[in-house]
């Protein structure tokens, strides 16, 4: 059978290294989730996170692996269809969404809670990646530049509404990501950057207080030691109380006693960081640094444009996460309460994860010279 | 490379974006780098030696000042016993000995040690005294973990008076504390839980702060990590009026103790503005008791009050309007055109349809409209419901504001009941709407029912022309440094549609029943010239209740008033004096005329 044949072929493509990489994080990821959630502690919901983190990514994987038979230039089909989804979704969660935490960022669907604004992070990949390969160096001036603003600035500010200041400024990196590789002047890219730095002053006035205090509390956790601050503060110490080995698995007890505020979540890092030490911490990285570098590897082997700018808005959105999430953590970037890829707990994340990461293997499969 | 699209730059734009990844792991791996390895040891520390405790310091709530600048609410200085939460329990020992001291017993100690999760302090007992204070700080290492933490405690200075309109404070519950976790309230906050306290908590309760402390392992602090000053609450500037307030509220003790009845209320305003001056509910209670967590014994007295001293009668006290009532039922049916204002109809001490009549079976013989309201003639409106129906007089009642809540800033405001077929419709299992009914609601009986500040604002829009203002208590909401963050105006609601010479009619009307009818007696003599209307509205229960509702200068009105007395019998004996005595202090005439001022005072004293 032909099919077979391209099957087995597409088969012999898997990237095996990324997915290794990709496996590795996701295993980590149970482990410290059950250590963050006290699952050494005899209680009757001690394996729930665990549990259900699991079931859900064993599920996603089944579906990607289900997905790898269709070609992704699909995709490229539903572009409008995908744009329109997305912001009916958006308008949703501020109709119906559930608020926590200043911002509205849930539709609670049976016993799952989703945040839509994960997934429209890839959605838009698409969609842009799509709008974006018929201008492919093409990007000279600020006209041919606007329609493409316009077109990520409807979600972006719908998401910066509810209000996610963190997954709109994911939008961001991602815009620019993929401009970039679309081959934007870099004059052009100089002079929005210079724009938006001399705007930063005017925008500062558009962010609600508690976001004011977050960036405040980022030059000094000292400003309010007691609110967010205090989330930094607790995990510099866990982090750094793990020195080069690590206290153990289950032994941090900045994170064991409570100290360590989300730390299943947004927070799991520090958990890493406390009890795996600077060696587990730099290996985890490592493993990022190996997503993010193949990643890179197959938007330059992709057989098409699309497939290439859907690679690196991939990539650029899962780098940004890493950066701004163990930023974070480590005290070197705000607190914005995005998670860590593949690490952090949450279903509506894990899923957006492992939906990115198969549709880089997918790239990689129909790469240029398997298909002439 | 050239690509098919044309573009040839991917590879190196791709370049620099892999370059850029292994840049943004090789930071993140060197501050890890730097946290872990560089400063490792001192994080380590902080970890081990028993880490990091928060200890807040309370932040003071807003100040209530009245119209003139007097205090009304502030804050003292006080002391509160916490524990700071360990690695290791506190030994029983400790509680043991805290527990002597503070007079608290150990299993209260031990519940609220149990009850609290998180690493603020576990407070054990507020305001205590500065002997305790010492012997803990003198003692310290019989005391480990024991704190002493400065906490502003909440001072009503004028004790009982005006209890209900500024409210009291305690600490959250935890049903509060789920609807308000957004806002920023935590575990352990105190909160305004009625009154003003509670409508204006988020301007009034200021932000707590803090210091973040590194503490060793017997809980002493060791080093200071970060300080959040408090910022103070903002303050209040009420619309009350404190002296008028208290004689108000002495005006209304010395008559229930003269008549042995327990409950009343009492509302004074301004009608141009809607301006709130006075407010009392009797009986009260002391709000200083919630301040440091109110005892069993004292919450049992409370709640076992038969007359409830925890509810705010004059805005939740829900009563028939009794006479006051015939204010609604002569403005609809000289605005219906239902009776002509000279026209005199015959009472013969009943009424010809249905043998209902005047208390005590006075006959009035033919009167017309000025002299029926002046003598509150029951038959003459019997009339009018007549002529009227239920169906205009509940278009009317609505229109003054009856039926819904004013909209004045204090919680559990109730709505009052305006008699209307819909209602019996649904609450009886005769839902049929009898003439007697009609009746019985012009004069407001039956199932009709006002709060003490509707009867107010009905008799303030006659007072103002027929403009309805929104009642409010606050004026301003200002920082320490007097800087305004939020100013009240004057709010128009609605205006009666009557012609001008209706509501001129009823003034007249009510201006007589001082000079000849009902309240003419008490206010015999009185130098301003008042427009009032007493009432009585039967209960079910006990003796009537007395209604008097007023207001003046007759010409151009700037106070309204209005008093009842639960069970208090006829409104001209229990609820007219009290009226009067406010009129006087409002006035500063009589008593409290400027050279008899110090007079007045003395013999509210005396007669508590």
């Amino acid at each position: 059978m032909v099919g077979n044949t391209l099957n087995k072929k597409l088969f012999k493509r898997m990237d095996v290294v990324l997915i290794l990489a990709a496996a590795g994080i996701l295993v980590t990821s149970l482990v410290i989730i059950g250590s963050a959630t006290h699952i050494n502690t005899p209680s009757e919901e001690r394996y729930w996170y665990v549990q259900r983190q699991g079931i859900f990514a064993v599920m996603n994987i089944a579906l990607a692996a289900f997905l790898m038979n269709f070609d992704y230039k699909m995709l490229a089909g539903f572009r409008k269809k995908l744009y329109i989804f997305n912001i009916i979704m958006l308008v949703a969660v501020m109709l119906v969404g559930h608020s926590a935490l200043g911002a509205q960022r849930w539709i609670v669907i049976g016993p799952i809670s989703l945040q839509p604004s994960e997934f429209s992070k890839l959605i838009m990949i698409v969609c842009l990646a799509g709008m974006l390969e018929e201008r492919v160096g093409r990007l000279n001036s600020l006209r041919d530049l606007l329609p493409v603003a316009a077109y990520v600035g409807v979600p972006f500010l719908l998401v910066l509404k509810q209000p996610d200041l963190g997954t709109s400024l994911v939008f961001m990196a991602i815009f620019f990501g993929m401009i970039f590789v679309s081959g934007i002047r870099l004059k052009l890219l100089g002079g929005i950057f210079a724009a938006g730095l001399a705007a930063m002053p005017v925008l500062w006035h558009f962010l609600k207080d508690y976001q004011k205090m977050r960036i405040m509390v980022f030059m000094d956790p000292n400003v309010d030691p007691l609110g967010s601050g205090y989330h930094i503060i607790q995990s510099k110490i866990a982090i750094g109380s793990g020195m080069l080995f690590g206290k153990g698995l289950f032994h941090g007890t900045q994170s064991q006693l409570n100290f360590l505020p989300e730390n299943h979540t947004d927070f799991i890092f520090a958990v890493v960081g406390e009890e795996l030490g600077f060696i587990g911490v730099a290996l985890l990285l490592l493993l990022y640094l190996v997503v993010l570098w193949r990643g890179v590897q197959i938007a330059r082997d992709a057989a098409d444009t699309f497939g290439r700018l859907l690679a690196v808005g991939i990539t650029s959105m899962i780098a940004f996460h890493v950066l701004v999430n163990v930023g974070m953590t480590m005290g070197i970037m705000p607190v914005t309460g995005i998670p860590l890829p593949l690490m952090s707990y949450g279903v509506s994340s894990l899923t957006t994860n492992i939906m990115s990461i198969a549709i880089l293997l997918n790239i990689h499969q129909r790469k240029q010279k398997l298909l002439f | 490379m050239v690509e098919k699209d044309g573009y040839d730059g991917y590879n190196r734009r791709l370049r620099v974006l892999g370059m850029l990844m292994v840049l943004v792991i090789a930071v993140l791996i060197g501050r890890a780098g730097y946290l872990q390895i560089y400063e490792g040891e001192y994080y380590a520390g902080l970890a081990d030696g028993n880490r990091i405790r928060i200890i807040p310091s309370v932040a003071p709530r807003g100040t209530f000042y009245d119209r003139n600048g007097q205090l009304l609410v502030t804050n003292r200085p006080g002391f509160t016993v916490s524990l700071l939460p360990l690695t290791s329990p506190i030994k029983d020992e400790v509680i043991a000995r805290l527990s002597q001291l503070l007079g608290v017993s150990v299993e209260d100690i031990k519940d609220k040690i149990a009850g609290h999760s998180g690493f603020n302090p576990i407070r054990i007992k507020t305001d205590v005294t500065p002997d305790i204070v010492s012997i803990i700080e003198e003692q310290k290492e019989l005391y480990p973990g024991v704190m002493i933490e400065n906490t502003p405690i909440r001072d009503y200075v004028l004790k009982q008076e005006g209890a209900h309109t500024f409210g009291y404070v305690s600490e959250i519950n935890d049903q509060e504390l789920e609807e308000k976790k957004a806002d920023g309230y935590k575990s352990g906050d105190i909160i305004g839980k009625f009154g003003l306290e509670k409508i204006y908590d988020k301007y009034v309760r200021g932000e707590d702060g803090g210091d973040q402390v590194e503490v060793d392992v017997s809980g002493k602090p060791v080093k200071r990590l970060g300080r959040k000053v408090p910022v103070p609450g903002a303050d209040l500037v009420l619309t009350i009026d404190k002296d008028l307030q208290t004689a108000a509220e002495k005006a209304v003790d010395a008559r229930l103790a003269e008549i042995h009845a327990s409950a009343a209320a009492a509302v004074v305003m301004n009608p141009q503005t809607g301006e709130v001056l006075a407010l009392v509910s009797r009986p009260a209670f002391d709000p200083n008791l919630f301040a440091h967590g109110i005892s069993s014994k004292d919450w049992a007295k409370l709640n076992n009050n038969p007359f409830h001293p925890m509810d705010d009668k004059a805005i939740s006290g829900e009563y028939p309007p009794g006479s006051t009532f015939k204010i609604v039922t002569g403005t609809a049916a000289l605005t219906e055109g239902k009776v002509a204002p000279e026209e005199k109809i015959f009472d013969s001490g009943h009424h010809w349809i249905i043998p209902k009549g005047n208390a005590e079976g006075e006959a009035l013989g033919w009167i017309n409209f000025q002299e029926a309201l002046a003598h509150s003639d029951n038959v003459y409106f019997y009339e009018m419901g007549n002529r009227l129906g239920i169906d205009l007089l509940e278009k009317y009642a609505r229109m003054f504001g009856l039926g819904q809540r004013t909209g004045i800033d204090l919680p559990y405001e109730a709505k009052g009941l305006v008699a209307n077929r819909e209602y019996k419709k649904k609450n009886f299992e005769d839902g049929d709407w009898y003439l007697s009914e009609t009746f019985d609601a012009a004069i407001g009986q039956g199932f009709n029912l006002v709060t003490p500040l509707q009867a107010a604002m009905v008799m303030g829009e006659i007072a103002a022309d027929g403009k309805r203002y929104k009642p409010h208590l606050v004026s301003r909401i200002q920082t320490q440094n007097g800087e305004v963050i939020k100013e009240f105006q004057p709010e128009l609601l609605s205006e009666l549609q009557v012609p001008a010479n209706v509501i001129r009619l009823v003034q007249e009307g009510l201006h007589d029943v001082t000079k000849f009818g009902t309240a003419a007696s008490t206010f015999r003599g009185f130098p301003i010239d008042i427009a009032g209307k007493t009432g009585t509205a039967e209960n079910s229960q006990g003796r009537d209740h007395g209604w008097f509702v007023a207001y003046g200068p007759y010409d151009n009105p700037n106070i309204v008033v209005a008093v009842i007395v639960e069970q208090g019998g006829f409104g001209s004996q229990s609820a007219v004096p009290i009226g009067r005595e406010i009129l006087e202090a409002a006035f500063h005439v009589g008593r409290y005329a400027p050279g008899a001022q110090q007079d007045a005072k003395e013999e509210g004293g005396a007669n508590p």
